[in-house]
């Protein structure tokens, strides 16, 4: 057994670690290292919550932004839906839909640039798809081997969602426009235009590259099945055997219908419901459709640095006692659990609460007539790399199509209310009141808490999608989403280029325009990465002086879209 | 025939300031570039993220005028020798991971002497809250600062501590001893100029030109707090609010949906130095005011100083909890007083003609 360490994992929000400790594995044809068990480190502190104490409940939608810079909408809007409740109204129509667009175009570029710039590059150095790779040799590269293509077009396009986010919302990151039952910011043509000019450009870039782009790589999927398996003689399926989890999928909805806000309440409210009115249900999908409700969340904090007496409490309960140098105990994440069982929450978790196992989404561009239908048999139901990126793909389509769909709808609402009746005026505050607000970051299942007393936030709560999935082992010794989804990885003790060319032997790759004649893709990479120093890419020694390529279990990291910001902002009591 | 005055180190900032960020880089766009491609012999920048949401990242991604991808293929910057403007080390975008990502901020140290430049994101801690690869991050700063030959500090908490470093409203310390930049590296013992560049997130048009100022050798000049002029001279409600005339005729915003002046409401515009209302975000689509307020982001002492945000300034001396003679430039603090208690007279008025500027 040895130990290897990834640390710090890049192309993440925030600090994260983690250690594996593997195991050896003989076959006819060798012997190989996989990971036997892994443990995530999240390695920073801030203190959020108690930051929130005794502030005007409302500081809260600005504040909890700031918790994370690459999904800061999310913790807005969950903020906002909080106070919504607190405050026992709901938002109007015109409100609603505003904020389903401010949301949808905030979808469009947080799955791209996961996609594009986080897992892209292992992804497609696997598949030997030059596009999706860095643009490591610049523009001569991008026009010669169409190397960095789409990665470079997504930088571009990521910019034009975030000006959508920013028309309804006046900056990305961190937008001003919602406001506790409603929104500050009012419908007009002009923002309605502009949403539809930009979103027709994403939906065109969406359906036309992303699809196409995921598709080249799912091409290539049984042919690094086959030669993966004959070089281990493993049974090896592709993409699809990394990174399962348990089968156990959670979401709590997205994108909420004013003809019947009720069901969405109701849920907040605690009863068990789908809100299957919303694009995205609820659902806590254990290999079939589950109702959900917040009520049968619990977290656990056997290996977590808290006092083991606060263990197994609803987020409504949860007082946190800090024990920094507890035995045995290794996160400052706590263990979220279901029903006391480990759920996996993200883009994977939405689609399959909503659409089961099959995907059949039918779209049509609402400004140029296009219809594009998009497929996906889930390839492994307990998740997986592959999975969890066609998620990704299938939700930028469907929310970039719908945003299109609700600014054309909210013409009808140009005049309506922006905020509730209820509301006399920006001096009302309730006394005292409590909210639980559930909406769904990109990366899964998010949770705020508000406890107002006096005017002002007596406690606050929240609970993050990467806490869920990059969480510890729990009291049951169950081991987290993440932790589980490493066990098994292969960590070849082969460099990138080796692997690459292993994977694809043949020198079929015009290089002339580099002063090189036909070469093979690992030596093509090995080109690339050679002069920037990055020849050990993904390379680390472990306690026993071998080294090993993390380029496989760092894939699978990454396919849960870490956030480390969000996981990790407990309060210090 | 050409009427622009020339591209120079001298005037690069000055011509900054006179003309806005946005027109500035509109105007020069290939006079920048063509300045940072010849003095760019390599610069090495290491981008660290310390107590950081990551929101100063993807704002730098958000960078229009010259874009990122213009930037990405024309402007080789660093040893990364990327033709991109990527960093050695930044966690976010950087391909390597783990002990080779640790091992670029090494041969960023050993860099050419004169062209280090580090950027630091994210508020500095106490000891114990914040480690990469089994070190503090108060031992990465320090030892980066050390061999720096330009330190930038993006973002409010950078700059100033910024959310981190804020207190709970129950009289309880800050959680994890957080400060800006500047306060650590004075703790620490390190006497170097830190050029702040506030906001949150960071805005991508200060952040581009700085570094570009950096590069071609323009030094910035900067106000109290360590801001550059050109970018943080100007008061948002005195000098640039489209919204001003409003608040001269006292039509204010007292509930959503209602069009006037939002003063009353909270906005943080008299108390706020930025040139936001006419740079606009996201290529300049909108801002802050424009579909809400101003929360006063760009300052030192936000949030705590200026939270509640939905209460109206009262008196400045009351918000900041300093004297006048302390405040950043560009306030003479008379004629602040003055813009206060108008407003005050303003909101109480509800409207009415009264003219009683007090100075």
């Amino acid at each position: 057994m040895a130990k290897v360490v990834m640390d710090p994992v890049t192309r993440i929000e925030g600090h994260l670690g983690v250690t594996m400790e593997t195991k050896d594995v003989t076959t006819s044809t060798g012997t190989w290292t996989v990971v036997d068990k892994a443990y995530s480190h999240t390695n920073l502190f801030r203190g959020w919550e108690i930051i929130l104490r005794g502030r005007d409940p409302r500081d809260a939608f600005f504040l909890t932004q700031r918790i994370c810079g690459v999904c800061p909408a999310p913790h807005g809007e969950t903020a906002i839906q909080a106070l919504d409740h607190a405050y026992g109204a709901v938002p109007p129509p015109t409100a609603i839909l505003i904020r389903n667009i401010l949301h949808g175009a905030y979808y469009v570029y947080d799955h791209m640039i996961h996609t594009y710039l986080l897992i892209g590059p292992e992804l497609g150095v696997l598949a030997k798809y030059p596009p999706m790779v860095p643009p490591a040799l610049g523009k001569d590269g991008i026009r010669a081997l169409g190397l960095g293509s789409s990665y470079a077009a997504c930088i571009e396009m990521q910019r034009k969602a975030n000006k959508v986010v920013a028309l309804w919302g006046g900056k990305f990151p961190h937008h001003t426009s919602e406001y506790p039952t409603g929104v500050t910011v009012k419908p007009t043509l002009d923002r309605i235009a502009n949403t539809l000019s930009n979103m027709t450009e994403l939906w065109d870039f969406a359906v036309n590259v992303m699809v196409p782009d995921l598709m080249a790589i799912v091409s290539k999927n049984d042919h690094i099945a086959e030669t993966v398996s004959s070089l281990l003689d493993i049974d090896f399926n592709g993409l699809q055997d990394l990174g399962p989890t348990y089968g156990n999928f959670l979401s709590y909805g997205l994108f909420p219908d004013y003809n019947d806000y009720d069901k969405w309440v109701a849920v907040q409210d605690g009863e068990e419901g789908y809100r299957d009115n919303a694009l995205i249900k609820a659902g806590a999908w254990d290999g079939d459709f589950k109702k959900f409700t917040h009520t049968k969340i619990k977290e656990y904090v056997k290996y977590s640095r808290y006092d083991d007496s606060i263990t197994g409490r609803h987020p409504s309960q949860g007082d946190v006692i800090v024990v920094k140098d507890k035995p045995g105990a290794y996160a400052w994440m706590k263990a979220p659990r279901y029903e006391d069982k480990v759920y996996e929450v993200g883009p994977l978790a939405r689609m399959i609460n909503t659409y089961g196992l099959n995907w059949k989404i039918d779209v049509t561009n609402p400004v140029t007539g296009e219809s594009f239908t998009f497929k996906w048999k889930v390839l492994n139901p307990k998740g997986s790399v592959i999975d969890r990126v066609a998620a990704r793909v299938a939700q930028t389509v469907l929310f970039a199509t719908k945003t299109m769909e609700w600014a054309i709808e909210l013409k009808q609402f140009l005049n309506g209310d922006i905020v509730s009746t209820k509301i006399p005026d920006y001096r009302y505050v309730p006394d005292n009141a409590e909210g639980i607000g559930l909406w769904d970051a990109p990366r899964g299942a998010l949770l705020h808490y508000t406890k107002i007393r006096g005017k002002k936030i007596e406690n606050y709560q929240c609970i993050v999608p990467s806490t869920w999935n990059l969480g510890p082992r729990d009291d049951m010794d169950q081991p987290g989403p993440v932790e589980k989804a490493l066990e098994g990885a292969w960590l070849p003790e082969l460099d990138v280029p080796t692997i690459a060319n292993a994977l694809y032997p043949d020198k079929d790759i015009d290089a002339s325009a580099f002063g090189l004649g036909m070469v093979s893709w690992g030596d093509a990479l090995a080109v690339a990465l050679k002069p920037l120093g990055l020849a050990p890419l993904n390379m680390e020694k472990s306690d026993n002086g071998k080294t090993y390529n993390t380029s496989l279990a760092i894939t699978v990291v990454r396919s849960f879209d870490p956030c480390i910001a969000c996981g990790v902002h407990f309060i210090i009591k | 025939m050409e009427f622009k005055p020339k591209l120079t180190r001298r005037n690069f900032m000055k011509l900054a300031a006179a003309m806005g960020a946005t027109a500035f880089l509109t105007t020069y766009k290939s006079d920048i570039v063509k300045a940072v491609n010849e003095a760019k012999d390599y610069w090495h920048i290491n981008w660290i993220n310390a107590a950081a949401c990551t929101g100063c990242t993807v704002s730098f991604a958000q960078a229009s005028e010259p874009d990122l991808v213009q930037i990405l293929t024309e402007i080789t910057v660093g040893n990364s020798g990327l033709p991109i403007a990527l960093p050695d080390y930044m966690e976010t975008v950087h391909p390597a991971s783990g002990s080779l990502a640790e091992s670029l901020k090494e041969r960023w140290k050993n860099g050419t002497p004169g062209k280090r430049v580090l950027i630091v994101e994210g508020a500095m801690q106490a000891e114990g809250f914040c480690t990469v690869a089994g070190k503090d991050m108060r031992e990465h700063v320090k030892e980066a600062a050390e061999v720096a030959d330009a330190i930038i500090a993006v973002g409010q908490c950078a700059t100033y501590g910024g959310i981190p470093a804020a207190k709970p409203q129950n009289g309880q310390p800050n959680p994890t001893g957080a400060m800006g930049l500047s306060d650590f590296l004075k703790e620490v013992g390190i006497d170097k100029t830190v050029i702040n560049i506030p906001l949150c997130p960071v805005h991508p048009d200060h952040l581009v030109l700085t570094i570009a100022a950096v590069m071609i050798g323009a030094t910035p000049e900067l106000d109290d707090y360590g801001r550059p002029k050109a970018f943080f001279g100007r008061n948002m409600h005195d000098e640039i609010c489209p919204y001003r005339p409003y608040y001269d005729r006292g039509v204010f915003t007292r509930k959503p949906g209602e069009e006037g002046c939002r003063y009353v409401m909270g906005c943080k515009g008299p108390i706020t130095w930025t040139d936001c209302a006419i740079r606009k975000w996201n290529d300049h689509v909108s801002y802050c005011v424009q579909t809400n307020m101003c929360i006063g982001c760009s300052e030192p002492g936000w949030p705590d100083k200026f939270s509640p945000f939905y209460k109206p300034v009262a008196s400045l001396p009351a918000v900041l909890g300093v004297d006048f003679g302390t405040l950043g430039q560009g306030l003479l603090g008379a004629a602040a007083a003055g813009i206060v208690i108008h407003g005050v007279k303003r909101a109480l008025t509800s409207g009415k003609k009264e003219e009683k500027k007090e100075e």
